[in-house]
């Protein structure tokens, strides 16, 4: 499903240097003093895209992160894996709060225990010990164990540019079942945590992972960038090494004359996290009546409707909404309680962002909603409800002749007409008679 | 002939009958006024305001039909109601009372005179208690003379019982019913007395009134079958009988299929059967005697023996092999309860959950009819020394309304009319005795004073000229020509008299003052807005109700969802214009059963129930801080049992009670009921009141724990003045994806336990 969004991304990518997030330009970078590494080429990279960065220490008191409840950048980027005590407006509490106003958060980890680590747990990450940075002896290269090249799947949307592998170093986590995690990089599957740099302790991981228990470390289910998109679209990528983003690692040659990938790696992190990419919205949603235009405030039980969105793609090359129809797989609910019709809502040829179905609405009256739930990873979560009551017929909404009722006409049309019968004899009849009958009950 | 008390002589008959009609409608007049005046003290001592809880339904109804037309009423589909339901609302009521106020709205703006809706609905049930009085003065005129009429009129104007179900501002279709069912019963007597076509068409009319406006109906859908059919067996069946009932059965039945809300019952269900079949036997009777006039009484007995066996057999065939197949449905649980009071609780306790279906106490006979209650039976005595076939009607109504009296609480409603006829029989006819100037004679003289035929001037004030009417009224009935008695007994001079007059004067002043008493101390309580005394004696008005329902009306979207036990539904709906989950209109069991789980269960349960039926507020009951015993803690038990009905591995009512079996909700109560939803609202933040002291339940009488109950999937939105109504918000769904519990705990601060990575060995092997 992702796929058709390739030509999408790629129209994004070419006019990257006019490149503008759909939330706002201003980022804020939180970054550590202590850093020996330069993170020059990524930061131009960000200034280049039209990002405007401030710069702060984590415990320098301006500018806020957040001031009045409002925050004041659109984007967070937080360099800063080793510091233990922030300044008082950077807490756990406080970055949630961020993300719950839609503010995007890019931040790094390292293999020390910090405020940052005990956060990542509220977002299903589980940290190694500390002290336990992730290793790999493959495949043969002259750096240390620690520092090894992470081949970039190819099909991953969020990471389009990236053609080369990327040098990592620093720690693993492994994901919890929240489906709102979006594995960016993944660990290769030689890779392990240990908590020590040198070999010596590699039977005692053995034997761990033998046990299957505790201690497991391991492989490639284990990730290394990790997205992050939060009920309201907020986005938060997690880093477990800020050395990714570093100048050293963006000019390391992986095999020689091929430069890393890490360059355009860390713009295509951060093109995400700061909702550049694969973001979405449904600009408005209609329904009608087959052959009517105008939306009725109720819809009667068997009506034939027809039900229109239309979702737009933000266009970060142009930087405003463009119409988008490449999603195939949309579906639409009417749903009480539970869905009682679920159709494919398919985009409309010739008609770009449109997306539409008629579906004849159930023999039920209720309170019914035509919801759009469309979550997949990566992309924006498209999700939309329209409330509409669906009423049984009107009293002369019935047919007005029923072919099962035709005993109840023959009924009432045969005693109308013999009581019309029977009173014209009775009264047209013979006085005679009448009296002989008297005359015999006498008897 | 000698008299005890002089009286005037030389007025023209002529002068006294006009006399007497004029204080007749005087005092009809004046008993009209009481009787809606009586029923004013609601307004008076609170406001014009509509009560309880039906009512408020009843009126957004009205507000609909009177803004918006029939035939849009008709076709109402409430959306708000029983969400995502929904209710059809044209189909589901009874739609007399509705159009009554709308069509006295109508005529009332035809004549320019703005009148508003509110008060029309709360003035309608007062108005129509005085037509009550009229209807009761003429059936019990029907039965025994004028003035056993008035006496009836004024009991039934001022009886508790009545007054119960129609102060002003109880605008429920008890209101105009039990008008409808007085004046059709004497419809149907007068038909039945005289033969006649046109009553018996005008009972079927009101028959049908009576059916669009209340569920009561089947009351007289049996009564006048119970009636024709004691006759039949009593030998005493007439052509006035076959006329009366064939015209009431056939109009009245097809008129009342047209109400949407019947539609086919009366031909389908049981309730209605007895009507079908007296009517059918009426049928046979008629033409058996037709038959008879025809043939020599052998053949006939020969005839009618095959037959009855006959059409005994096929009919009670019919019927079975119908109410098998499902073309008759069989008995509603409400009927059985009718039958076995233990029914409701165990089967459906949803019925048995309101509290005016239990049986009644004791005392509530005293308290609701005090001196008619005595009378009562005298007066049934006194049908049976005349027995025509109207007072057969009296005995049969007097003693299937006991029964229903004594089995459910609002039936005592039907009871009051036959109470009042029977103690007016009664007492009239001992003022009759005792007013009478006339002293007993010797008896060779024997003749009766006076002519046997004046009964209209023997009425009125009852101390004019008034004569023992024994002999009276009875001329056109065929039933009992009582020979007249060689002697009379009588009373001699006037102490005895006196004595006994004043002495029955005293008990019906008494009984008036207790009428007043107990209408406006018990009766006249709008229920929305409570009252309390402060201590210098003054009026407190606890007016919590109307303060949350408007707080929600005013600071929420129109479209959130409520969710409260079904009692508060149609208040919120009225009030606070909020849709609601359930209300009182309790058609779908399993809804409310859903609701009364949320209640019940843990917070966890409950969140996925309250976000799947779209529920942004709950709202409950609570009267623990000032003493308000009918909250929700108290009714909780009801939601346990109903929702158990319903998920009974989920829902355990034993789990709600201490190991001792008690129903506690101090530190003692057990965990299940610490941790259900209503006892986390109830009691959220209560402790905190009291400022470190020890926190009571005024309403338990318990010591409540200092560490109150948390909430982490709602937030508390208000509380009113006096914490009566509580409103707590539905949390969204958590920002991250977590449960709102370890949501709640990060945002406090706490620290959350390490985890580990889960084990996927699979993956490995």
């Amino acid at each position: 499903m992702i796929l058709p969004l390739v030509p999408f991304l790629l129209l994004s990518f070419a006019a990257i240097l006019h490149a503008k997030s759909s939330t706002g330009d201003s980022v804020l970078v939180v970054l550590e003093p202590s850093l020996d590494q330069n993170f020059s080429v990524f930061f131009d990279g960000l200034r280049a895209r039209g990002y405007d960065l401030t710069f702060r220490a984590p415990k320098a008191l301006t500018p806020a992160i957040i001031k009045d409840d409002v925050p004041s950048f659109s984007h967070v980027i937080l360099f800063a894996p080793e510091t233990k005590s922030f300044a008082q407006d950077i807490s756990p509490q406080s970055l949630v709060q961020l993300l719950s106003l839609r503010t995007n958060l890019l931040i790094a980890l390292s293999q020390k225990q910090t405020p940052l680590s005990s956060l990542a747990a509220e977002f299903s990450l589980v940290l190694p010990p500390p002290g336990t940075p992730v290793i790999s002896h493959f495949p043969e290269r002259d750096t240390p164990a620690s520092i090894f090249p992470v081949d970039v799947s190819a099909s991953n949307p969020i990471l389009s540019s990236t053609k080369a592998p990327v040098w990592y170093s620093g720690i693993s986590h492994s994901l919890g079942n929240n489906p709102l995690l979006v594995p960016i990089l993944r660990a290769p599957v030689e890779s392990f945590a240990t908590d020590s740099s040198d070999d010596s302790g590699a039977p005692s991981i053995a034997d761990a992972a033998e046990k299957g228990g505790e201690g497991l470390w391991a492989g490639g289910n284990m990730g290394l960038v990790t997205g992050f998109q939060a009920t309201n679209g907020a986005r938060i990528t997690w880093v477990g090494g800020v050395s990714v983003f570093s100048d050293e690692f963006a000019n390391k040659e992986v095999i020689k004359g091929k430069p890393s990938g890490n360059a355009a790696f860390s713009q295509d992190v951060a093109a995400w996290t700061f909702q550049e990419t694969l973001v979405l919205r449904i600009d408005e949603t209609t329904h009608h009546k087959v052959n009517e235009t105008t939306p009725l405030s109720q819809y009667t039980t068997n009506d034939v409707v027809t039900y229109t969105a239309h979702i737009s793609g933000w266009d970060s090359g142009k930087a405003t909404w463009l119409p988008y129809s490449g999603l195939k797989d949309i579906q639409l609910e009417f749903t009480m309680l539970d869905p009682h019709v679920r159709t494919a809502l398919p985009p409309v040829k010739g008609s770009p962002g449109t997306y539409s179905t008629t579906f004849r609405v159930p023999d039920r009256h209720g309170v019914f909603k035509f919801v759009i739930d469309y979550k997949r990873k990566g992309l924006t979560a498209l999700q939309s409800s329209t409330t509409v009551p669906v009423v049984p017929p009107r009293h002369d909404g019935y047919p007005r002749f029923l072919s099962a009722a035709w005993p109840y006409y023959v009924g009432a049309i045969s005693t109308s007409i013999g009581f019309i019968l029977f009173s014209t004899i009775w009264l047209g009849g013979d006085v005679r008679e009448m009296k002989k009958g008297k005359t015999s009950k006498t008897e | 002939m000698s008299t005890a008390y002089p009286l005037p002589s030389g007025l023209s008959p002529a002068t006294v009958t006009n006399t007497a009609s004029l204080i007749r409608i005087v005092t009809l007049a004046l008993i009209s006024g009481a009787a809606i005046a009586s029923r004013l003290f609601a307004v008076i001592n609170f406001e014009s305001i509509i009560h309880e809880f039906d009512p408020w339904f009843n009126f957004r109804a009205t507000k609909v039909l009177a803004s918006q037309g029939f035939y849009e009423f008709w076709n109402w589909f409430d959306p708000t109601a029983w969400y995502p339901l929904g209710r059809v609302v044209g189909g589901t009521i009874y739609p007399g009372l509705m159009a009554t106020s709308g069509v006295i709205y109508n005529i009332l703006h035809a004549l320019n005179l703005p009148v508003d809706i509110r008060n029309i609905c709360v003035l309608l049930a007062p108005g129509f208690s005085a037509l009550t009085a009229w209807a009761t003065y003429m059936f019990t005129k029907e039965l025994k003379d004028e003035s056993a009429g008035l006496l009836a009129a004024a009991f039934i104007g001022i009886a508790p019982g009545y007054i119960s179900r129609s102060v002003a501002g109880s605008y429920d279709n008890e209101a105009i019913a039990i008008f409808l069912l007085m004046f059709t019963f004497y419809c149907w007597i007068k038909a039945l007395k005289q033969g006649s076509a046109f009553f018996g068409m005008l009972a079927g009319v009101f028959y049908f009134y009576m059916v669009a406006a209340w569920g009561g109906y089947a009351f007289i859908t049996n009564m006048i079958p119970l009636h024709a059919l004691t006759l039949i067996l009593m030998g005493r069946f007439t052509s006035r009988l076959y006329v009366g009932y064939s015209s009431w059965y056939a109009i009245g039945t097809l008129a009342s299929m047209q109400v949407p809300f019947v539609g086919f019952q009366p031909v389908k269900t049981s309730e209605h059967m007895a009507a079908l079949g007296v009517f059918g036997l009426l049928q046979i009777i008629a033409f058996a005697q037709l038959v008879r006039s025809h043939l020599s009484s052998k053949q006939f007995q020969n005839l009618l023996f095959v037959a009855v066996i006959g059409s005994g057999i096929l009919g009670s065939l019919a019927i079975v092999g119908l109410t098998y197949k499902g073309w008759i449905a069989p008995w509603t649980g409400r009927f059985y309860s009718l039958w076995d009071t233990g029914y409701a609780k165990k089967y459906i306790p949803i019925i048995a959950s309101v509290s005016e279906h239990q049986p009644t106490a004791w005392p509530s006979f005293f308290m609701d009819l005090q001196l008619l209650m005595f009378l009562f039976p005298a007066g049934v005595f006194l049908c049976f020394k005349q027995l025509r076939d109207e007072h057969v009607f009296v005995i049969i109504y007097a003693v299937v309304g006991s029964y229903f009296a004594g089995v459910m609480v609002r039936l005592m409603l039907t009871l009051t009319p036959v109470v009042c006829v029977s103690a007016a029989v009664a007492l009239s006819t001992l003022l009759d005795t005792y007013i009478d100037p006339v002293e007993p004679l010797v008896p060779e003289e024997a003749a009766p004073p006076a002519s046997g035929d004046d009964s209209t001037t023997t009425s009125a004030s009852g101390s004019k000229k008034a004569k023992k009417p024994a002999a009276g009224p009875s001329e056109p009935t065929t039933a009992q020509s009582t020979p007249k008695p060689r002697s009379r007994p009588g009373i001699f001079g006037l102490d005895a008299r006196l004595v006994v007059i004043f002495n029955a004067f005293g008990m019906l002043s008494f009984f008036v003052f207790h009428c007043t008493w107990v209408t406006s101390n018990a009766y006249s309580s709008p229920s929305v807005v409570l009252a309390s005394a402060n201590p210098d004696g003054s009026q407190h008005i606890i007016d919590d109700f109307r303060e949350a329902y408007y707080w929600l009306r005013q600071n929420t979207p129109e479209t959130s969802v409520v969710m409260s036990w079904w009692d508060y539904g149609y208040q919120i709906a009225g009030m606070a214009d909020r849709p609601t989950l359930v209300d009182n209109n309790t058609w779908n069991n399993t809804h409310i059963a859903t609701v009364g789980k949320a209640m019940s269960s843990t917070e966890e349960v409950a969140y996925p129930i309250l976000r799947k039926h779209d529920v942004d507020y709950v709202l409950v009951i609570f009267g623990g801080l000032i003493g308000y015993s009918g909250d929700d803690i108290n009714k909780f038990l009801w939601m346990v049992r109903i929702a158990q009905g319903v998920w009974p591995d989920e829902i355990q009512e034993p789990n709600y009670f201490t190991p001792h079996g008690e129903y506690r909700v101090d530190d003692q109560a057990s965990t299940t009921m610490k941790n259900s939803l209503m006892y986390k609202m109830s009691y959220y933040r209560f402790a905190e009141l009291f400022g470190g002291g020890q926190a009571m339940d005024r309403v338990r009488n318990q010591a409540m724990p200092k560490q109150g109950p948390t909430l982490d999937y709602l937030d508390e939105a208000f509380t009113s003045e006096n914490w009566i109504v509580r409103i707590f918000q539905v949390k969204k769904e958590d920002l991250l994806g977590r449960d709102l519990k370890s949501a709640n705990a990060f945002s406090q601060g706490k620290k959350r336990k390490r985890s580990k990575p889960t084990t996927r060995r699979r993956a490995m092997v």
